[in-house]
Parts: C-alpha cells; structure tokens; sequence
C-alpha cells in the first residue's frame, strides 16, 4: 500500500505543480471574453460547430491588430451542458478578467443570471435562454443578442400564415421537445391562436426525443394538421423530419425553430433528398456567400493551414461567427468611450446597447439593441431545403411585436 | 506517532463511543477548524472560494446518500429529484410567501423527505438492484411532474428566481459570506450523521444492510427503518437542493437531472460507502476532478494537438478519464479513497514501529 | 379517420417499435442470466457499435457486409477484453459495485467516439427502401420490419440455445451457482466471456438498426434507458421476457401518447412505462417470466 500512497502523494505534488505554473493570466491591453461552448453533452452537434466559428472570428479581428488595437483572448469552457460546471467556468473567467460572457445554455443562462447582474459583466444568450430578458430594464446584463424563442414563435405563425393564406380556421401543431426551453413558447403561442382564430394542438416529444411515432401519427393522421411548428433540440429535428416524411406528412408545411435547422440535422435524417421542402428559421445567414467567411477562408491560407472542417456546417459555424462579431461590436463601442483598454463589464453593457447598422454583410440581421431592448428586434430569415441545399426563402422580418411586448410585461408584473 | 493511544483507557460505553475519543481528535477537530474557519477565507481569492462552495454543497448531498446507500444499503438513483424538490419548495415559498431563509432550508428537506419516504415505499417489497430501478423511476417520474404542474414549477420556463439569503439581516451576497454560511452548515451536517451513525438508528441500518432478514428477526422493524433511511436522506438531498438555489440564484430541476444522481452515487463509492469521512472525500474528488483534468488537459493539450483541435480532445478525454477512474477505483480500491485514507492513517499511528 | 385506424396504426408502431427496445433489451438479459452483471452500459454499446459501423461506411467507405462483419467482430472482442478486465475483479464484489463500473464504462464509452471519429451526427445507410409499406390503414416502415424481425430471430435462437445446448445449459447453471457450478468442472470464466461476447454481438445488430433509424451519435445511447422497464416487465433474465417485455413498453407508450396526451398536455410517453414498472415492482418485480426468488420477510 505504501508504494500506492507514494505515487499518489506523487502525483498530487506534480499536478499541483503544473496547476501553480499553468493559468496564464492575461496579457496587458489584452481584452478577455468568457465562452462557455459545449463540444461534448447533449448539445455538442451545435457546439462541435458554433465554437470552432466563434474562434475563428476571433482569430480573424486579432490577425487584423485586434479591437481598436487592443487584442481578444477568449476563455473557452465547456461544461458538459451541467450547471455546477458552468458556475465555476463563470467563476473561472471572472477571475481571469473576463468583461463579456457568452452563455450556452438554457438552465445555464437561468443559473448565472444573478450572479452576472451581482457582478455586473454582460452575458450573452443568443436563440435559447429566457425570452424574459429581452426586457433590458428587468435584465441590464442579459443580451438575448438575437431573436428568443418567443420571437421564434411568432416569426413561425406568420410564416405558417403566409403559407397557408391565412390562419383564420387552420389547423397549428406544435411540435416541441418536453423541456421548459420547449415550452416557453407556449403562452405566445396560445396569444396568437386566440387573436388569429387558429386551433393549436401541442404534441410533447419527452426526452430524449428520439422516437416520436405516436405524436407523428397524430399529428398526420388524426389531427391532420395543416402547418406544424416544431422546436426540437439534438437528436429529435433529424428523427422529426424521418417520422414526418414516412408519415408522408410534406414537408413544406413544417417550420423548425433555429436550433433543429442545422446541415447536421439534414444529414442525420438521411440527406437533402430525405428532407426536401423542409422551411428552417435561422438567426445567422446560411451558406458560404458572406465576406467574412472568404475573409477567414483566406487568413487559414496566409497561415498555410486548411479551412476548419466545421466550416461546411455553415448554419452552426455562421452563427458562431455571428455571436463573435456581436461582441466584437460590443467592444468595440466600448473602447470609443475608454481607448486605453481598461474597459469593465459595465463598458461592454452600455457598449452593447449602442449596436445598430451593423450586418456583416447580411449575415447578422439589422439588428438594435437598446438598453430596453437586448433582443435587438427579433429577426428571423426562413430558409428551405430544396435542390440538394439550404435555399433563403425570405428577407429578415419579424413579427407581433406587440404580443411579445404585451407577455414581457405580463412577466414583470408576475415577478415584482 | 506520538503513541496516541497510549495510556488512555475507557471505562464506559458512553466514553468508548463518543464523538472525539482520543485527547488528539479533539485538537485536530479544533487545528481544522481554525484553519477553515479563520485562515482559508483570508488567503485564498474569490474563485476558489467559491469551488469550496461548490464542494460543500455536494458533501451536504454525499453525506445524504451515503446514509441511505452507504449505511442502510438501499441503493438509490434518484437523489437529484429529491434535490429538485428541496429547491422548488424553498423556492416557491421564498416567493410566494415571503419566506425567510432560515425557514425556507429546513421546510425544503422536510418535503424533501416526505416525498423520499413515498419514493422508498417499495423497498417493502424489494431490494437491490430491483430497488435501484424502482428510485430511477421515481427520479424520472418526479422531473416530469415538476416539468409539467406549473404550481409546481413556476411557469413554463420551471424556473424560480430567489432573493438573495439574509441572515440575521445580513445579505449572504458574496463567495466569501456564502463560505462561511455554507461551512456552518456542512459541521451541522457531518456532527448529525456522525451521530445518527452511532445511535440506535445507525445500527439499525447497519444491521438492514448486513442481514436484513436477522434484523428482522431480532425485532428491528425493517419496513419502517428503511423508510427513515430515505426520509434521512432526502431531507439532506432537499437541504443541498436548497442551498444549490440560493447559491445560483435560481431553481431549476434541469440542475437534479439523472446525471447528478449518477454523480453523487460515484461520490459515494469513490469515497468508500458508510462512512461520512468517505462522502467528504467522494464530493471533493468529483466535483474537483473536471477542474483538474481541465487544467491538466489544457496545459499539456497545446503541445500536442493544434488549438481548435484541443477543446475537442479535452473535453472528450475528460469524459474518459471520468469514466476510467470510477472503473480504476472500483477494480483497484473498492473501499474507496477511504481506505487509502485509513492506510496512512494506520501507518502513522504507529510509526516509527511497523505495527 | 376513424378512431379505430389510428388505434391500429398506434398500435403496430408500438408494436414494431417495441421489438426494436427488445433488440436493446436481449444484450441486458444475456449479461444478466449468464453473469448477475447489471449492465448500466447497454445504451451505449448499441451506440458504440452503430459508430463503428457508420464510420466503416462513411469514412473507410467498407461495403456494409465487410463494415457490419468486423463490428461484430470488434464487439465481441470489446466484450471478451471488458469482462477480463474490469468484471473479473468485481466477481463477489457488492451489486452496486458493478453498476457504477458500467456507468464508468458508459462515460468512456461517450468520450471516446466523438475523440476519435468527431461529434457530427453520422448517417448509417441500408439498402432498405425509407418508404412505408401500406396494408390498409396502416404505414409500417421497412426498417421497423427488419429490427423487429431481427429481434424475433433472436429469439428463437437465444431460447434454443438457454434451453437445448451445451453451452447454454453451462451458463445458466453458472448464473445459478457459481461454486457449484465449478465443482462441477465447468470452466466458469470461459462462460462469462462468451455471454459478455454474446452481447456485443447483439449490441452490434442493434446499433445498425437504431442508427439506421436515428442517426449515430453519442444521444443514440439514451435509447438505453428504455431497457429498464423492459426488462423489469418481461423478467431481467428471461429472454421471451425481453421480448415481452419490449412489446408491452412499445404498445404503451403509443397508446399513451396517442390517447393520453391531450388531456395531460403531452410527455405521458415516457410517463406510462414508468408507472407501469413501478406497479409491476410491487406486484411482481421479477417480472411476467423471470425467476423468482421468494424471500419475504
């Protein structure tokens, strides 16, 4: 046993004398941002992507001499999609001078809330998170920075309403993964059937999701519904589009929510062909065609390196990308107010709240964000499967403003 | 090593088993708790306080299980949904009846252990691993009905905020606060089940576990100490959820899902079942070990793979080691860290003669 | 429709489906008669060995024959090496020892697919056409065809095996009694490598069927919780028990949803088998054909 212990005694000493030398701290001038990006858990299909994007964003404005000289260092941590890991990620970042937090995860955007406002560093929770936040007087350090699953919703009736001429009478099924992220939309869709004259039927996929023949059937058969929205995560969007196509339910009259869109869930139903005419919200641009990605295309080049294979992902890489560009943005207008560096959480806040204009060439929608607002409008693009690839289908819009501002005030008043 | 056991004899039961029975536990209890108490907060910074809190939190919980598993060998999945109802029913009474802190924690574990005692009422009928079934669909049925009864849950969303905790009309705002809150607690914790160990209950449990059916037939009433052992547990479970909420902020069952009771159960083994020292070991080595890899797997990470590969390779082989060392443990050290604690601990009793 | 179409449609889903959890279910059972081992891993074998057959399709671009072959291969050598290493230790070790090896087996079981072959979700592609077959009413996908199908051969020769070889007789008197087993000259350790083996054999076929049906990721492996009501229903070492068992959990969750959810507000599906475990564990936990141990007290 004794020869057990020492090794153990051993080891310990040798990894205490790395964890002594290892940390690095910050560089002066340096501008730290916390990202937390799950590349394992039950979200890694989005993370193993949307981080890599986020990285390469990062590389890119640091290649260019940084924010207004000033270069980024990112802390990225996953956490597995567990909240106690996420808390001492956020812990970690704090410690390490992180002005800016970029949040994944539902719970965990729930979890750090307080702690974010008690410390006063901006956190970031863009189309997941609490729909509530885009109240920015109730939430001044939670940025939803691009449309909630609120706005989702309603972005999603309209849809369905313009394809199918018209809602008065019709048949809504909402399709959603049994989860308070999968229910939050609920009570805005309930609004609008009632102001719509609409029928709405709810069909739960519990988790995990991956098999949903009975509310497919339903869906197709009984209720025979005549446009389906559905909000599924991970696995349950490719297993949707599977069920739905065998059902022999077209397609074309599905609209997913952002995070069951993706070139992976695509795939993982079986292909294009599978999944042909099947309508996706998205938040970020899709495809290649932006200025930005030739311009990380050609920053890998300079270094003699291949584009990162994520970037084929374009849905969830691009929405990295965009997330990245935001806070940059956010930085930026920080540092016009303090050149020297010596920005704070607070800095970035207000700095957030002065972002508009600003649309990298179409692939972030025109966004503003005010200190009222940290949605910064709610805009949604609706792209379709058809020919083999993602085709845009609509402009940026967004929709019922007013429904959405009538339920964050309902929320304040419940809360105070 | 200072022949600590030298001279000292008992004369009574009572002496033989009480809680400090040599003159030197009671300086390490008291070297200990100074350091806990008056040097640790002031030398070490916010961010490692707060992974101390973190790791309070789960020995509240470890020590809750280890008590149903450990002592009463009942073996339980669904200490998180016992978590989750301690958080939800502190939370909702933090806000819809204004309840202060101090009443909201101990009325978390109570429910807590209400509903852990109807949880443990199969183990009338069943033991083992059949059991561990049947509290793995306790814990799933409890998610669903908090997920779906908005009473409950608070909304769709399911979520909870609470105010910040004051005590004595001091907020507990900061890491450093929630420190010494948290410490004062987990004494409470570790001195009840040390207690509850060397009483009558403790023996009882310990005898359930050993020969169930002797037990039985000695007069110990097996049913009803079974479902003390859960409703013990769970209260415990219920407390941890209730500090988990006021220390994020938020109650959400997403926290007390099925992995959290796989955690804590790997605490518990890890530590090395029935004994309370052993949850302590268990919970810090869990909830540090991610930390450590992570640092570990970073430093090294960079000279080996390229930078967008090494967040893949780190989290990936954090689970691995995760896993590796539970399977390491259990093959190599049943007894857990325990054990390799008794080990040393025996050598130095002794020392400098070999026994 | 009528209600009594969709009734039937509810119906041969839950059905097919209900094979397909008893594919899953039959690697449980094999560990548990021949070895006692509760094995907490079983959704993630049928993961693990669905990746190994995607990638042989994806990325070596094997002919499915050559990709299926070495999983089942691979499988069973992962089966051999697992039970020599970790499960031989834990011979007389406490129940729950065990368990949590296996959950420690689960977690290395996830990390190390993403490490080597990447997270992305893989598409596992059989010459099976996606359009349902139509009798009537109802819609049966080929695919639900082919695992039910390939549960019921299973079966037929795990039953024949349990019931009439040699081997099979050795490991159910193994399962019994060890010791007595080995006085009786039965080399015990060899047995309790083939049933490990056996299971990664069956774990193989399975992961091609459920990720052919889902994709193949690391989620594929929740599919493993189902395995819990299964077995408890139909017995935990009772292969018909597996079959059962898995045909019972697929009708009800079906029904359930279908029925039930409009009034509860949706999420009865998983709901249902659950209840339905909790009343069989108190009523008769061994299940509709496992062995029973009477020990009241």
């Amino acid at each position: 046993m004794n020869s057990v212990l020492r090794s153990l005694i051993g080891a310990s000493v040798a990894v205490g004398a790395v964890l002594a030398v290892a940390g690095p701290a910050a560089a002066s001038h340096e501008i730290v941002i916390g990202l937390e990006c799950d590349r394992t858990g039950p979200t890694q299909v989005v993370g193993v992507n949307l981080c890599p994007g986020y990285d390469d964003y990062i590389a890119l404005v640091n290649s260019k001499g940084g924010v207004a000289g000033h270069k980024l260092k990112v802390i990225e941590i996953d956490h597995e999609y567990k909240v106690p890991a996420a808390v001492e990620a956020y812990e970690r970042q704090k410690k390490d001078g992180a002005v800016l937090i970029g949040l994944y995860g539902t719970p965990q955007t729930y979890a750090l809330t307080q702690k974010l406002t008690e410390d006063r560093i901006p956190g970031t929770s863009p189309g997941f998170g609490r729909a509530d936040a885009t109240d920015g007087t109730r939430y001044p350090y939670i940025f939803p920075i691009a449309a909630t699953y609120w706005s989702q919703a309603t972005a999603a009736v309209k849809f369905a309403g313009d394809q199918l001429k018209g809602l008065r009478g019709k048949k809504i099924a909402y399709l959603f993964y049994d989860n308070p992220a999968g229910r939050e939309p609920i009570p805005v869709l309930e609004n609008l059937a009632k102001r719509e004259e609409f029928q709405l039927r709810l069909f739960a996929v519990p988790p995990p999701g991956v098999e949903m023949g009975a509310q497919v059937l339903d869906i197709a058969q009984r209720y025979r519904a005549d446009f389906v929205v559905a909000h599924l995560f991970g696995r349950s969007p490719s297993v949707s589009i599977k069920e739905l196509k065998r059902i022999g339910y077209p397609l074309r009259k599905v609209v997913s929510f952002v995070w069951g869109a993706a070139e992976a869930d695509i795939d993982a139903a079986g292909g294009y062909a599978v999944a042909e005419g099947y309508n996706c919200l998205e938040f970020a641009g899709v495809g290649e065609n932006y200025p930005v990605l030739t311009e990380i295309r050609e920053m890998y080049k300079k270094e003699g390196r291949e584009p990162t294979k994520e970037m084929a992902s374009t849905v969830y890489y691009n929405r990295g990308v965009l997330i990245a560009a935001i806070h940059v943005e956010a930085i930026r207008n920080a540092l016009r107010a303090k050149p020297d560096g010596t920005i704070t959480g607070e800095d970035v806040k207000r700095g957030f709240e002065r972002i508009r204009d600003f649309t990298l060439g179409g692939l972030v929608p025109p966004l503003e964000i005010t200190p009222t607002d940290h949605e910064g409008g709610g805009w949604v693009q609706v792209w379709q499967v058809r020919g083999g690839k993602l085709v845009r289908e609509t402009d940026w819009f967004k929709a019922y403003s007013d429904v959405i501002q009538a339920e964050l005030r309902q929320a304040a008043m419940k809360k105070s | 090593m200072i022949h600590r056991e030298c001279g000292i004899l008992k004369t009574s039961y009572e002496a033989d088993m009480a809680l400090y029975p040599l003159p030197i536990a009671r300086w390490t209890v008291g070297v200990i708790a100074a350091l806990m108490f008056l040097a640790l907060p002031l030398a070490v910074g916010e961010y490692y306080l707060s992974l101390v809190n973190l790791i309070s939190i789960a020995v509240v919980g470890a020590i809750g299980l280890n008590i149903l598993t450990g002592v009463a060998g009942q073996i339980s999945v669904g200490h998180g949904a016992f978590m989750s109802v301690g958080a939800y029913t502190a939370a909702n009474l933090a806000v819809r009846l204004h309840a202060p802190f101090w009443v909201a924690l101990p009325l978390g574990g109570l429910v807590a252990a209400a509903v852990g005692a109807v949880i443990g009422i199969p183990s009338l009928r069943i033991k083992g691993l059949y059991l561990a079934i049947a509290t793995l669909a306790g814990q799933f049925i409890i998610e669903w009905t908090i997920n779906h009864v908005t009473w409950i849950s608070g909304g769709v969303q399911a979520s909870i905020e609470v105010p910040r905790p004051r005590l004595f009309g001091v907020a507990i705002a900061s890491q450093r606060a929630m420190y010494f809150f948290l410490l004062v607690v987990v004494v409470v914790a570790i001195v009840a089940a040390l207690n509850l160990m060397r009483g009558r209950v403790g023996r009882a449990f310990v005898a359930i576990r050993d020969q169930d059916i002797a037990a039985e037939i000695i007069g110990i009433d097996i049913f009803r100490y079974k479902l003390l052992a859960f409703a013990i547990s769970s209260f415990y479970a219920g407390v941890t959820g209730v500090l988990y909420t006021y220390y994020l902020g938020v109650a959400n069952y997403e926290q007390f899902q099925i992995g959290t009771s796989i955690d804590y159960l790997a605490m518990i083994i890890i530590g090395g079942l029935g004994s309370v020292l052993g949850a302590i070991f268990g919970a810090v080595f869990v909830t540090l070990m991610p930390i450590v890899l992570r640092y570990a797997t970073e430093t090294v990470g960079h000279l080996m793979f390229a930078p967008s590969d090494v967040a893949n390779v780190t989290t990936n082989l954090r689970l691995i080691f995760f896993g590796g060392l539970i399977i390491l443990f259990l093959v190599v050290e049943p007894e857990g860290l325990e054990r390799l604690w008794r080990n040393v601990r025996n050598y130095f009793r002794v020392w400098p003669f070999a026994y | 429709m009528l209600d009594w179409q969709f009734g039937a449609l509810l119906l041969s889903n839950g059905v097919l489906i209900g094979l397909m959890y008893s594919l899953i279910a039959l690697g449980f059972v094999l560990v548990y008669k021949a070895t006692d081992a509760f094995n907490f891993a079983q959704g993630e074998f049928v993961m693990f060995s669905g990746l190994l057959v995607a990638v042989g399709l994806g990325r070596y671009g094997a002919p499915l024959w050559l990709a299926v072959g070495a999983a089942l291969l691979l499988m069973a050598a992962f089966g051999f090496g697992l039970e020599r290493v970790v499960l031989r230790p834990m011979i007389g070790r406490p129940v729950i020892g065990v368990i949590m090896a296996t959950i420690g087996l689960a977690a290395v079981l996830r990390g190390f697919g993403p490490l080597v072959w990447g997270a992305a979700t893989k598409a596992l592609p059989l010459p099976i056409p996606d359009a349902p077959i139509v009798l009537g009413p109802l819609l049966i996908p080929p695919i639900q065809v082919v695992g039910a199908a390939t549960s019921l051969v299973f079966l037929a020769a795990f039953g024949w095996f349990f019931l009439r070889s040699r081997a099979g007789i050795a490991m159910r008197a193994v399962a019994d009694s060890q010791q007595v087993a080995m006085a009786m000259g039965i080399d015990v350790e060899r047995y309790f490598a083939i049933a490990w083996a056996m299971t990664g054999v069956v774990s193989a076929l399975g992961g091609v069927v459920w990720g052919n049906l889902l994709g193949v990721d690391v989620q594929l492996s929740l599919v493993g919780l189902k395995v819990f009501p299964v077995v408890i229903l139909g017995g935990m070492d009772s292969v018909p028990g597996a079959v059962v068992g898995g045909l019972i959990v697929g009708v009800v969750e079906n029904v359930a949803a279908g029925y039930l959810d409009p009034y509860v507000g949706g999420g009865t599906k998983d709901f249902a088998p659950y209840l339905l475990m909790i009343a069989a564990l108190m009523i008769r936990p061994y299940g509709i054909f496992g062995k029973e141990i009477i020990e009241r007290v």
